[in-house]
């Protein structure tokens, strides 16, 4: 059993409206304890040992602390616990202070719902789902699982989040002092008066800075970002999460960062288009909180052949349309046309859904069709005499089939035919079990068509031409 | 900061030898005017299919990004086996009303970026598209119409081979390719090719071999 995390205290304010009230908020929550972590806009984190001892109790410190708020006309909610992920929610249920006490942190996680490590974007999403159908509702449940089977099931991300569900630290905190100097650097010459352009060359940076350090086998739960403006003055401030800070994450900090604390000018400036500061002459990240690397992040980092102009290019479309829309396909395994592809959102590890090794008897041969409906279309198959054609659960075919109409088009001749070759897929898996004959159909101008009869419906999978 | 441009594997050889095309499979060579794909020019397919993907594979192959935006049933599969690299493609498969700018996007960072427009795309949007074309060094493959095209091609005729009634299956296709456009490329030019061969390269048909194919390809043929 590794040691009890330290207290944390966490603040939340929900009602923020503007990032440059969340500094306000950091420089008031500063004069009570000076190590303040911002964890996302509207939440920080501090270690609340130091300052509960000073100010009377982990209770009085958060009265005091969400008075000061009040003042500012902010509304904050405070929570205290073990550790970071607890602290947090113990600030989004607190009404408004809500502390656990010491060493009672695991029986306030139990009862609360899986569906809560979706905020932590790590495997989140899918793996909480996950956990849901297997029928393990809360993190008590979780955290009765041996840890040894999680992590075989599900990996690092369930090796994490059992960790989380425990109420231990998301990683174990190898924290080892940086005799290196891990940080990276970029100058602005001349100084960038736009917000867009930093943000971008964050991006860049970010993926810099894990190159450097998943070189050492190391990576980062903590990083501080620091801004100089042209006129000297300079922004500083952690930011930190309990996953990974990927590149694009930590991006996003340097542009909440860079919101809050550059109020753009007002626009009654004589001066006309002035930036109060000038621009930013200096951006840096310092990686502050380094643990040793599980390995399963290195090959987000590990791309090297997406050039700059590439992953600019592409990283400007997902700005636009959002991350999934920028895919990059990825030739794996699967007895279907459409299976032997994934597509993996750029910047994301590509890795085939399904292995390329292992043999995929009833898999369609020969030429591959150049078009592969994303959703295959209903069709009307019918034989000579206009009834349409059924496939029996033997696989046997009740006639020739002689006509084709996809989805509402005129129907097409059909002067060839192939199949049915059937295919029963995943039997054991009553989500996903498909039972399905496949036919190949030629048809009377000149294209070719990968058609399917699943329960007892004909479906046009993709095209040849 | 200063990426060192050797530590990225852009490979930037075919600049020097293709001057101002990019490469084409062989098959292809003949149908092209300049035996490539001019640099800064549209090439407009009628329909998606193989014939567009066997346009984009040489220059894939010979280590070009290919971004493909507006064909969410594009088959990767199909694409890789005539050459093009999955590597080294990106797909933008739904760029909705943004689709100027996600082009434009894409050709800052792709040599060849295949699209399928919408049907109407208005003439001021195709004109600063090909301005921004002729600045870069990229090549857009449309499929479908662009009025604006150097070079058209389309599928006149095609046969598959190996499916037979109630066996076999699909092996080869064999097709009629129709060429034309504007300035070098105005004269018409018609070749058969396998498309794909039955090794799943694109070949030239012999005249010999080409198979009898009674069907006449769709009359949807593109206007303008």
């Amino acid at each position: 059993m590794s040691a009890p995390e330290h207290r944390v205290m966490v603040l939340c304010c929900p009602g923020l409206s503007v990032p440059a009230q969340f500094d306000q908020v950091l420089t008031a929550v500063t004069s009570f304890c000076p190590a303040v972590e911002a964890v996302e806009p509207g939440v920080c984190a501090f270690g609340a040992r130091g300052p509960a001892r000073y100010f009377g109790g982990e209770a009085k410190l958060a009265d005091r602390i969400t008075a000061a708020l009040a003042d500012l006309g902010v509304e904050s909610r405070a929570g205290v616990a073990d550790g970071l992920f607890a602290a947090h929610l113990a600030a989004r249920a607190a009404g408004p202070v809500l502390i656990v006490p010491p060493g009672r942190t695991a029986e306030f996680l139990a009862r609360q719902p899986v569906s809560v490590l979706v905020s932590q974007d790590l495997a989140g999403q899918d793996l909480a789902s996950l956990l849901n159908r297997l029928g393990l509702r809360t993190l008590g449940d979780l955290a009765a699982l041996p840890a040894g089977d999680v992590a075989s099931r599900f990996g690092a991300a369930g090796e994490t989040v059992h960790r989380l569900a425990r109420g231990l630290g998301s990683r174990p905190l190898a924290v080892r002092p940086t005799a290196e100097d891990l940080s990276v650097t970029q100058e602005f010459d001349p100084p960038e008066p736009l917000a867009e352009p930093v943000v971008f060359a964050a991006k860049a940076l970010a993926e810099r800075m894990h190159e450097g350090l998943a070189a050492r086998g190391l990576t980062c739960v903590r990083v501080q970002v620091r801004a100089i403006s042209a006129d000297g003055r300079e922004s500083r401030r952690l930011w930190r999460h309990d996953g990974l800070l990927s590149a694009a994450a930590l991006a996003d900090r340097v542009r909440w960062q860079l919101d809050g604390w550059r109020v753009p000018a007002a626009p009654a400036d004589p001066a006309g288009d002035a930036d109060t500061d000038g621009g930013i002459v200096v951006l840096r990240l310092v990686p502050d909180q380094v643990v040793h690397a599980t390995g399963h992040q290195l090959a987000l980092w590990g791309e090297t052949v997406v050039s700059d102009r590439v992953a600019r290019a592409a990283m400007r479309v997902q700005a636009m349309l959002g991350h999934e829309a920028v895919l990059r396909p990825v030739l794996g395994g699967g007895r279907d046309v459409s299976e032997q592809v994934s597509h993996v959102p750029f910047g994301e590890k590509r890795e085939p859904r399904l292995a390329a090794e292992p043999p995929w008897p009833g898999r369609i041969l020969g030429a591959a069709p150049a078009v592969v409906y994303p959703f295959a279309r209903e069709a009307d198959v019918t034989d000579e005499a206009g009834a349409a054609v059924t496939v029996t659960g033997r696989c046997v075919i009740s006639a020739a089939p002689a006509w084709l109409a996809a989805d509402g088009e005129p129907p097409l001749r059909i002067t060839g035919w192939a199949g049915p070759w059937p295919l029963s897929e995943r039997w054991w898996d009553p989500v996903a079990a498909r039972r399905r004959a496949r036919f190949q159909l030629l048809t009377g101008d000149g294209r070719a068509w990968l058609a399917a009869v699943q329960d007892g419906r004909w479906l046009v999978e993709a095209g040849y031409w | 900061m200063a990426a060192g441009p050797s530590s990225h594997g852009l490979p930037e050889a075919s600049e020097a030898i293709g001057a101002g095309t990019l490469p084409v499979l062989p098959a292809l060579r003949e149908l092209l005017p300049r035996g490539g794909l001019a640099r800064g020019s549209v090439v407009t397919v009628a329909e998606f299919g193989l014939l567009i993907l066997a346009l984009a594979a040489g220059a894939s192959a010979d280590g070009a990004w290919c971004g493909i935006a507006g064909v969410p049933e594009a088959g990767v599969l199909a694409a890789a086996g005539l050459g093009l690299d999955a590597e080294r493609t990106l797909l933008v498969p739904d760029p909705g009303h943004a689709w100027p700018q996600v082009v434009a996007s894409l050709l800052d960072g792709c040599e060849l970026v295949l699209l399928r427009p919408p049907a109407q795309a208005p003439a001021q949007i195709r004109q600063r598209l090909e301005a921004t074309l002729r600045r870069g060094r990229g090549v857009l493959l449309v499929a479908g119409d662009w009025p604006g095209a150097q070079v058209r091609l389309r599928v006149l005729t095609q046969g598959w081979t190996g499916l037979g009634d109630g066996h076999g299956r699909l092996r080869a296709c064999c097709a009629q390719v129709m060429a034309d456009g504007r300035g070098q490329a105005a004269v018409a030019r018609t070749r058969w090719l396998w498309l794909p061969a039955e090794d799943g390269r694109v070949t030239v048909a012999e005249p010999a071999d080409i198979p009898d194919l009674p069907a006449v390809r769709r009359l949807q043929v593109v206007g303008g």
